[in-house]
Order: C-alpha cells, then sequence, then structure tokens
C-alpha cells in the first residue's frame, strides 16, 4: 500500500489548484446540504406535531381541519366516549376547536398569505407536544385576545403583543407567546374557541376535535365508533398520519432539492475528474517510479481514488461546516394553502446525506483518471521528463 | 480568421480537460436554467393575467370567508363590468388521485365571456348550458386521459361533504394550459341545500371582465364600497394581484433559489479558472516561443481569453439546451408545477445562462491571459530545461 501520507503531500504542493477544487466542491456540498436541511425541517415540524394516540375527528370526507365542519352539539357529546385519556385532574384530554384561514400582510411587503387562526379552550394546550408559554401572559376567554408563536410575530403584521389582528371587524389582541417544540402548532394563532366563533359569525359549528385516546386500541375502537355511530359518523384520523399527508409540500421541495443536487453533482463531478486528471498526467513519472519500486497497479488505484475522494471530502467537509450558521433559521413556506413556519435543521442524517455526495463526486471523478494512472506503461513513463 | 483556427485546435489539444469543464459548466447552467424558468413559469401565469383586464372579488377574510351568489349580479351590474360569474373551489378527488386537476363551479351562461381567449364550440356550449350535471374541461386534460364528450367523472367530496357526478358536454381550448374542468355551480349549491349546509349559496370568488383596461381601478373600487357595510366586505384586486398572492406563497424558496444559483456561477468560475490555469501551466514555453517570433502581448491575451469565452460559451449553450430540455419534459411528466411549455415562457431568463457562460469565460481567463501576457520571454524558454 502506498501512505496516506503520499497523496496529502501532493495536496499540499499543488495547493492552489486542491484548493480551487475543494472551494468548488465546497460550494456545491453547502447548496445541496442547505436544500436537504430544509426538507427536513419542514418535515420535523409536521412530524413532531403527531402523536401517535391523538386523533384528528373531522366531518366525514374532510381530509383537513380548515376544510371540515361540525355541529357543536355533537361535536360535545365525543368528550364522554369511553376511552379517552384524562389529565392530573380527571378531565378527558378532549378538545373542540375552530380553525379558519385569514389572507393576511406579511411584515416588510412580503405579500398577503393565509394565516391559520385556532379557537380552543384551556384542554387543547395540553394535546401539543411541551406547550409552554414564552412570553406575555395566558388570554382571558370572552375578550378577544390571542397568541402566537415568536416566529409568527416575526413573519406577520399586526401579530406581534399589543398589536391587533382584525377578524371580521372584531379585533383580537396579541397579549402572549407560545411555544410546542417546532410543532406545526407554532405557525398558528391560538384563541379562545367561543370567541373565535363568535367573530365568524359561525356559533354551531366547529372545525374539528382533538383527542387523546388511553391506548391503540381504545384509539381504533374510537374511530370504529365514530365512523358506524348515526349521531357522529365522523372520520377521526390518526394525527401521525393526518401530518403525513399534509406533507406534499414538503415533498415538492424535497424533489426539487435532490434534482438541485443531482446538477450540482454531475458538475462537481466533472471538475473533480478534471483535477486528478492533470494529477495524474504531471506526476506520470512518479507512477513510473512507484511501479518500478514494485507496488502494485491495484494499489496505485486504490491511491488516486483515495486522493480524489479525500480531496471531495475536504470539500465535503468545509460545504457542510458552512451550513451551520443555518441551522435554526427560521423560514416558511405554504402547506395545504397556509403559511407554516420552520426551521432549517442540519441534524446527523442532513450531514451525512452531503459526505455521502462528495464521496461519491470523488470517487465517480477519480475512477477515469485512476484507471489512466495504473494503465501508464512503466518504461514510457519512467522517460516522460 | 486564424487566430480562430488556433484558439480551436488548443481547446482539441487535451480533449478530455476540455470536454470536463465543458460537462461541468453545461450541468451547472442547465441547473441554473431550470431554477430561473421554474420562477419564470410562476412570473408567465401573473403577466398573463395582467393583459386581460379580469378581476377577481373575494371575502375580505380570504379563500374561507363567503361571497354571496347574489353578488355575482351585483358585480355584474356594475358600471364597466362586462360579464361576471362565481367561481367556486370544489378540489375534489377523481378515483385514487388527490386532487388531479382543478374544479371549479362556475356560471355556463356567462364564464365563456369572461374568459373570452377560451374556445369551445357552439354545440358543445349549449350542451353545457342545458346539462345540469355538465362540465367542461381543457382540451390537455382531456387529450391526457383520452376522455370524449359524454365521459362520466366522478369527484369525490374533501371540502365537500358530498360527491359529484359529472358529465363530460364539451372540451374547451386555451391559449396556455389552464388545467382546469368547470362545472355548474347550481349543481354544487343543490348538493349542499341537500345536506341541510349552512354554507348555501356562497359563490366562492367571483371573477369579472370589465370592459376596459382603465377602467378597473374605479371598477375596484365601486365594487369594495358597496359589500364594505355588508356582511361580507369584500377585496377586489386585478387577476395579476390575485395571482401574485399565489406567487408570494412561495415565500422563501424564491429567494433560496436565487442564492443556490449565486453559489453555483462561483462555483462554477472556480472550476472553470482551474482547468484555465492548468492548461496555461503546461504552455509557458510555448507561450514564449510565440512571443519570440513577434506576436504581440494582445493577441496573446485575445487567444487565451478567446479559448476560455469558447469553453464557457459551449458550456453554456449545452447547459442551457439541456435545461430547456428538462423543463420540457417537467411540462410533460408533471403539468401541475411546470403548467408551461418552454415556448410559453420565453423571456429574458432564458439569456441568463448565455451571459453566466460569458463572464465566465472572460473572468476564469483573465489571470491565466494577463500572466500570460507579461510572461517574460527569456524565462518563458528557459523552462524548457
Amino acid at each position: 500500500m502506498i501512505p496516506a501520507k503520499y497523496n496529502i503531500r501532493n495536496l499540499q504542493v499543488r495547493w492552489m489548484t486542491t484548493l480551487m477544487t475543494v472551494l468548488g466542491t465546497g460550494l456545491v456540498v453547502w447548496a445541496s446540504v442547505l436544500c436537504f436541511g430544509l426538507t427536513d425541517g419542514l418535515q420535523y415540524a409536521l412530524r413532531v406535531s403527531g402523536d401517535e394516540l391523538d386523533l384528528i375527528v373531522l366531518r366525514k370526507g374532510s381530509t383537513d381541519e380548515t376544510g371540515s365542519g361540525i355541529e357543536q352539539s355533537v361535536a360535545r357529546q365525543i368528550v364522554s366516549l369511553p376511552g379517552i385519556a384524562k389529565d392530573e385532574g380527571g378531565q378527558p384530554l378532549c378538545s373542540v376547536e375552530f380553525v379558519t384561514i385569514l389572507t393576511k400582510p406579511r411584515r416588510n411587503n412580503g405579500g398577503t398569505v393565509n394565516l391559520i387562526v385556532r379557537g380552543l379552550e384551556e384542554v387543547g394546550r395540553k394535546l401539543r407536544p411541551e406547550y409552554r408559554l414564552t412570553q406575555g401572559r395566558e388570554i382571558k376567554p370572552g375578550v378577544n385576545e390571542a397568541i402566537t408563536s415568536q416566529r409568527m410575530a416575526e413573519r406577520f403584521e399586526n401579530l406581534a403583543i399589543g398589536e391587533e389582528l382584525e377578524i371580521n371587524n372584531v379585533k383580537f389582541k396579541i397579549v402572549g407567546y407560545f411555544e410546542a417544540a417546532g410543532s406545526s402548532a407554532e405557525s398558528e394563532v391560538w384563541t379562545d374557541l367561543r370567541d373565535l366563533t363568535a367573530a365568524r359569525r359561525t356559533p354551531a359549528a366547529v372545525s374539528s376535535v382533538n383527542l387523546r385516546a388511553e391506548n391503540l386500541a381504545a384509539r381504533d375502537s374510537l374511530v370504529k365508533l365514530l365512523a358506524d355511530d348515526k349521531r357522529f359518523e365522523l372520520n377521526g384520523i390518526s394525527e401521525v398520519r393526518y401530518f403525513e399527508d399534509q406533507m406534499t409540500q414538503s415533498n415538492a421541495i424535497q424533489y426539487i432539492g435532490y434534482i438541485i443536487a443531482g446538477f450540482l453533482m454531475f458538475g462537481a463531478m466533472f471538475a473533480a475528474a478534471n483535477t486528478m486528471y492533470a494529477a495524474v498526467a504531471s506526476r506520470a513519472r512518479e507512477i513510473g517510479t512507484l511501479r518500478a519500486l514494485g507496488f502494485s497497479r491495484r494499489s496505485i488505484l486504490g491511491s488516486f481514488l483515495f486522493e480524489s475522494v479525500l480531496l471531495c471530502l475536504m470539500g465535503g467537509a468545509l460545504g457542510c461546516l458552512a451550513t451551520l450558521p443555518f441551522n435554526g433559521l427560521s423560514t416558511g413556506t405554504v402547506n395545504q394553502f397556509s403559511e407554516i413556519t420552520f426551521s432549517f435543521r442540519f441534524g446527523p442524517r442532513v450531514l451525512l446525506q452531503g459526505v455521502v455526495l462528495a464521496m461519491l463526486m470523488g470517487l465517480l471523478g477519480g475512477i477515469l483518471p485512476a484507471l489512466r494512472a495504473v494503465q501508464l506503461n512503466i518504461v514510457n513513463a519512467l522517460r516522460e521528463r | 480568421m486564424k487566430i480562430l483556427v488556433y484558439i480551436w485546435r488548443n481547446i482539441r489539444r487535451n480533449k478530455v480537460r476540455s470536454l470536463l469543464t465543458i460537462l461541468s459548466v453545461g450541468f451547472s447552467l442547465a441547473l441554473m436554467t431550470v431554477l430561473y424558468g421554474f420562477m419564470a413559469s410562476q412570473e408567465t401565469w401573473r403577466n398573463d393575467a395582467e393583459q386581460t383586464n379580469r378581476i377577481v372579488v373575494m371575502n375580505i377574510q380570504g379563500f374561507t370567508g363567503q361571497v354571496p351568489i347574489s353578488a355575482v349580479d351585483d358585480v355584474a351590474s356594475t358600471d364597466g363590468v362586462e360579464a361576471a360569474v362565481p367561481l367556486a373551489w370544489f378540489g375534489g378527488a377523481y378515483q385514487d388521485e388527490p386532487m388531479p386537476f382543478a374544479q371549479f363551479a362556475t356560471d355556463p351562461q356567462s364564464a365563456f365571456k369572461v374568459w373570452p381567449e377560451y374556445s369551445i364550440s357552439p354545440e358543445e356550449l349549449k350542451n353545457w348550458q342545458e346539462n345540469r350535471r355538465g362540465c367542461v374541461i381543457d382540451r390537455r386534460i382531456a387529450d391526457e386521459r383520452g376522455w370524449k364528450v359524454g365521459q362520466q367523472i366522478r369527484l369525490k367530496g374533501t371540502i365537500y361533504p358530498f360527491d359529484l357526478d359529472l358529465e363530460l358536454c364539451g372540451i374547451f381550448d386555451a391559449p396556455k394550459n389552464s388545467g382546469s374542468l368547470w362545472f355548474n355551480w347550481e349543481y354544487l349549491d343543490e348538493g349542499l341545500k341537500q345536506k341541510n349546509s349552512p354554507v348555501t349559496g356562497n359563490a366562492g370568488t367571483v371573477f369579472a371582465r370589465t370592459k376596459s383596461g382603465d377602467g378597473i381601478p374605479a371598477v375596484v373600487k365601486a365594487i369594495d364600497d358597496r359589500f364594505g357595510s355588508s356582511d361580507t366586505p369584500t377585496r377586489t384586486q386585478t387577476e395579476a394581484a390575485f395571482a401574485q398572492m399565489f406567487v408570494d406563497m412561495l415565500g422563501n424558496v424564491q429567494v433560496l433559489i436565487r442564492n443556490i444559483g449565486l453559489a453555483v456561477v462561483f462555483s462554477l468560475c472556480l472550476v472553470t479558472a482551474n482547468s484555465m490555469a492548468m492548461s496555461m501551466r503546461e504552455r509557458v514555453t510555448e507561450i514564449a516561443v510565440l512571443k519570440a517570433i513577434g506576436f504581440p502581448r494582445s493577441r496573446i491575451l485575445f487567444m487565451i481569453l478567446g479559448e476560455s469565452s469558447l469553453i464557457a460559451m459551449l458550456g453554456g449553450l449545452l447547459g442551457v439546451s439541456m435545461g430547456c430540455a428538462f423543463l420540457q419534459a417537467m411540462n410533460a411528466a408533471l403539468p401541475q408545477f411546470f403548467p408551461f411549455t418552454v415556448l410559453e415562457m420565453l423571456g429574458p431568463w432564458i439569456s441568463y445562462g448565455f451571459l453566466v457562460a460569458a463572464v465566465l469565460g472572460i473572468v476564469s481567463g483573465l489571470v491565466p491571459a494577463i500572466r500570460a501576457a507579461q510572461l517574460s520571454v527569456i524565462d518563458g524558454l528557459r523552462r524548457i530545461a
């Protein structure tokens, strides 16, 4: 085996070419990892929102809360069904909720987009992952107050604490910010159920019922009961599945990410190949010497492939490092017609994708130059200047 | 002329390197073309909307708000309005496909007056107007699915609590893919009434065409004033502004695309500059000879810049054609995301690839070219030894 030191020194000697190639592949990996991180962030926001035991109950045939409508009197009967989990105080974890979409302006003239406003009662907060208030105070029912997340306050007009959001000519005062483990709830504005249905002039109707079952078996029998019982005829969807269905948008972004990464990988692969061809061409004599010393063809092939992979991996590492300032940076896109905010996430999986990408570039780009190095005739190679 | 031959021979001297550089530039510029083409498709949509003199009336609260059906007649009778129709989104599923194309409930009597650029044969239009369950569809969808007049189409309601049984009465031609199916609004309302829904008589949105482009601001104001103090205040905007709303929804994704474009261009500069520098290093002696036999500096500068520019332009040509071919293929494969063919959205974006290639050629050739021009003849000749 040719020692790795040989390759490292070679890269050092040609530092200018090495630097250019490393920067080139680094940028490519950076752009690709950024795309992967975006997708991962969006998927995380939707995934963390779902709990195995939670059910979202909608009108039959409806697949999404904003398009669903249930009579409030029917929705209230669900609370008393068997199999619903209770909190410490013995209250059933079952929340009647009303969801509406408003078209509201973004800050800094960012255009108008759809905003989800959810009316719910105290119990609804216990159904969200790690719900807690970070700033301001809880809303008081009956006096038209609302809370939202810090991120939403930064993105939308009229959503900062102290500002007022208008819903059908009724003003809702923002009194606090909450957090819920980065779930989709953080993309919503929350207010009191009755205040919201009153403002929307639909006091008899709600959108959905969110509930937590005692266990999986209870969950399944609740779904069956809700679907078959003549009183209800409702569609109970497991929260996990509900959010999976909502991932269509993130799939589209994922495809865009793969297209970008694919094109760029080819571009960078050819660049790496170019560098390696030059390395092989200018080292013909060295290669001849190595062969004459008795190194096998295989170890020379391995050595050049290693050099190529090393070159690209350095670029890959640089590219991955360069994405770190974006970690946790919040951004937003549209999911199911309404704005969802989420953060870039560069977890181990995303970074690994970047590293694998860099390795692929090195392997594929290095294979032809390495083969050429192996095919050199010893005598001719030694004769070269 | 001779110098061009010389440049071409130089490019062909190291075929592998030139080819790799061209491919590398090509793939990266193909990506840029695809990204900008994707953004252009959205621009196209908006620009088209600008020329149509159409306005859209929606509830001030956004899509989920109602616009009463009586508003259609009110809008139609406003001064300066040619015709107005309701346009309600059905968004149903067809067989296993969640929402294969857009479905709107509208008024068969006036729909083609609001969209005069869509054409349909008079018999088919008459059939549609007389058949309550009738629908018409864009020719592209009909061709793709092999649907003929008389086809039964069952749409499963997802937002609405019932299904539609439609019969295809006619096929219309639109200048660009509208991706839409239209059916009778009354058939939709009938379904709501049967379900005792509280939201009957909802037009969804009202689309109207004004008599002239100049009259639009007055018409918009007249309509919004009229409904301002009613139960359902409206927001009226031009179709272009309406389309812009959807473009805005993509939000940060556009910024991301621009940044990726920049990163790509930058990494390209590195790649091409690198390969030009490699070429020059091998040719130092040769350039010294050229100078020794009396080639002026300017010509050597021009030769090297010409070589890098030609390589970059060949890459640009490859990139733009690959990008366009990809967009065309996507248009055929995924018309929801890429609604236009390349010809339909032809615009300045297509030249960006060439522009980048031209700049790339000059920037990447500049350093090696100046170095070569300033090369001392004696030093250069000495390097032979």
